[in-house]
């Protein structure tokens, strides 16, 4: 739980980082600890963000049950995608009350500062993201 | 009777070497620095805030917060900062600020110290091709000649590393490094393959960095990151482990750090009296000198004197002929990324170490140029932010297998361009916007030349050629753009010639209307050459504070 976050919201935003970078043989944007860097820098250098960012996750599971008659985190990974996909050309069918695209241009920013920089900013848990690409830090 | 033989203004690459000479004649010397001492752990490892990647701040400051400066919309393509009116306000970590660190050595103490001599020709621009129209194009009153000695004092004294027979785009070496070139990378091996296909000539980067044990500091050991970090080991020689400790082993230097110089005090009859500076607290207090250098960086410096308005000079000291301020320069670093079929990255750091200078002179229907080479290790989020090929999908599966597959088969080649000077290319000072400590901020305006842009698109097209003859499958960059350049190779603020009708410094750099005001850092550069200008810096202001203890 989270003090910026309720529960369903926590859930959509899950599921949005995770389908911005999904699981495979390696973790997802979640499981990687992309939450946690977006949590603290939602209360440090973002925090001017943390209405802009409620506001999107409930457009966005308005926009999921809109289409689906779901949440978005209920969806499956190729519908959460297509939504996605439509967001960022701003077709949209339910009533935003944040400007779709643009915002999430930013998100996808945030979403992979969590998952590639230092394990010191809260997210790329044990270094995984690095283990993946392939940097290792000797010295 | 003054309270300091000299003050010094600023810790970075001219200040050290002023304290050190200055200290080491025997001059009591007041060596002043706005940021604080930093040390290895304190700068850290953070990849969001460093100076390569500043998305949120800076890990050797200045401060985001209280510091910052204001930009002429029209200087910068993108809407940068916060817009108020006709200006935009910037913090330090917003493209567009020029940023210099701001910590004891400066940028020296994250710097990656590529350590460039300047060509021959680089000193006499105007003379080789000719001045175009809107720029202010001119030769340095000085020579290659006139700094040889100070680049060689810097190369044996500092610690450069390189290979003196490869440098045979200069006059040959009298002396050699005193280090061996750093091992090189894997991807050197694949650059170089690229070199020879196309007949270009190749030359190891020479750079302030310990190949070897040297000056009682240990070896480079090839960590993962170098430049926009400080060193784990103390291998890298910047202003904070040579010249500084050796101005205050001396015995004659003090460093005060968190203040800031807030103007000029000055006596009648054309000297300085010494400076007036603000506290961390925010107490003022007056120390007088006989002799003032200034060591601030290119924006901070023309601020300072632009600041310091006195009756006798109320446009500023030195700037009698509206000079100071104008032709703000640095680098456009024009380049691309290349995709290689092969695995180039072997964890090797620093990364940097193979270079070209076939296009800094000699191109037909061009006004100089510049060198190319390849870079130090890129961080996975750094290459995220800044190399990643626009026609990719930035999210979703494909985004996170393209980082996962590619991350190790990429490069980039890009270097820096010598700028052509622009008169409107200026620091002023904005009374309407104040720093933390009161002083009126420095305002940007103007833009590059055209014909800097026509140069950048001409060595990104080189820096293709290079990344395919190398082998790359794919290759991408952008094209160059007019904006405002200056950045962390900023210069050109001070001019220095002897007619003080269009400069602000003479040929030893001494502001014109002072006796006893000199300037040590890269506003007196009158062009900035097509290569990393540190060297140069230290060189002129080593050869500056030698002039100035000669003639006490």
């Amino acid at each position: 739980m989270s003090a910026l976050f309720d529960e369903s919201q926590l859930r959509c935003l899950a599921a949005l980082l995770d389908t911005l970078i999904p699981p495979d043989d390696f973790p997802g944007a979640w499981q990687a600890g992309v939450g946690d860097y977006l949590l603290r820098q939602l209360q440090g250098d973002l925090a001017n963000l943390q209405t802009s960012y409620r506001d999107f996750l409930r457009c966005l599971d308005a926009e999921a049950r809109c289409l689906h008659k779901r949440d978005f985190a209920d969806l499956s990974a190729d519908a959460r995608s297509d939504l996605l996909h439509r967001i960022e050309k701003q077709q949209v069918t339910a009533s935003w009350t944040i400007e779709p695209g643009e915002f999430f241009a930013q998100v996808i920013e945030h979403c992979g500062e969590g998952f590639y920089s230092d394990p010191g900013n809260g997210g790329n848990r044990e270094g995984i993201a690095w283990q993946m690409v392939g940097f290792e830090v000797r010295g | 009777m003054s309270d300091y033989d000299a003050i010094v203004v600023g810790s970075g690459a001219g200040g050290g070497v002023a304290a050190a000479v200055l200290a080491q004649a025997g001059k009591s010397v007041l060596l002043l620095e706005r940021g604080r001492a930093l040390s290895f752990e304190q700068v850290g490892r953070d990849h969001l805030r460093n100076q390569r990647l500043a998305i949120y701040g800076h890990n050797a400051g200045p401060d985001i917060e209280g510091n910052p400066r204001t930009l002429d919309p029209a200087s910068f393509p993108m809407p940068v900062g916060e817009r108020q009116g006709e200006q935009r306000i910037l913090r330090p970590h917003e493209p567009g600020y020029q940023n210099n660190a701001a910590c004891v050595g400066s940028g020296t103490r994250v710097y990656a110290g590529q350590a460039w001599r300047f060509m021959p020709q680089d000193f006499r621009m105007a003379s080789e091709y000719g001045v175009p129209a809107g720029s202010s194009l001119a030769d340095w009153p000085i020579s290659y000649a006139d700094l040889l000695p100070y680049y060689e004092r810097v190369e044996w004294e500092i610690g450069v590393c390189g290979d003196h027979r490869s440098m045979t785009h200069l006059p040959a070496y009298a002396r050699p490094y005193p280090m061996p070139a750093l091992p090189l990378p894997h991807k050197s091996n694949v650059h170089r393959r690229g070199l020879d296909a196309l007949g270009w000539q190749g030359l190891r980067v020479p750079r302030l960095i310990n190949s070897l044990p040297y000056n009682g500091r240990p070896a480079c050991i090839n960590c993962q990151h170098c430049v926009g970090y400080a060193c784990p080991v103390d291998a890298k020689n910047g202003s904070h482990n040579t010249t500084i400790p050796r101005a205050l082993q001396s015995g004659n230097c003090s460093l005060r750090t968190e203040v800031m110089v807030e103007r000029l005090m000055c006596s009648a009859g054309g000297a300085v009296a010494g400076v007036q500076l603000i506290t961390a607290d925010g107490l003022r207090e007056s120390i007088s000198a006989d002799v003032v250098v200034l060591s601030c960086g290119a924006v901070e410096t023309a601020r300072l004197l632009l600041n310091s308005a006195t009756a006798q000079e109320p446009g500023g000291i030195g700037n009698g002929s509206d000079q100071v301020g104008r032709h703000l320069q640095g680098h456009y670093y024009p380049g691309a990324v290349g995709l290689f079929p092969e695995q180039l990255y072997d964890g090797v750091g620093p990364g940097c170490s193979l270079a070209t200078c076939e296009f800094n002179h000699g191109n037909a229907g061009l006004i100089g140029g510049g060198m190319l080479t390849d870079e130090d290790i890129v961080t996975p989020i750094t290459f995220w932010k800044r190399d990643y090929p626009p026609d990719v999908p930035r999210w979703g599966l494909a985004a996170k297998q393209f980082m996962r597959n590619n991350f190790r088969r990429i490069n980039d080649i890009k270097g820096p361009v010598q700028e052509i000077p622009n008169p409107d290319a200026r620091v002023q000072v904005n009374p309407a916007v104040r720093d933390r400590y009161g002083i009126p901020v420095a305002h940007l305006s103007g833009t590059s030349h055209p014909e800097t842009v026509r140069t950048a698109s001409f060595m990104r097209e080189r820096a293709i050629e290079w990344l395919r003859a190398s082998g790359a499958i794919k290759v991408w960059g952008r094209q160059p753009q007019q904006y405002l350049s200056g950045g962390q190779h900023q210069a050109g603020t001070c001019r220095m010639d002897e007619d003080p009708a269009h400069s602000v410094v003479d040929n030893f750099c001494r502001v014109h209307s002072q006796s006893n005001l000199f300037v040590a850092d890269a506003s007196p550069h009158v062009t900035n050459g097509g290569f990393n200008p540190v060297e140069t810096i230290m060189a002129l202001a080593w050869r500056t504070t030698e002039h100035i203890v000669a003639n006490w």
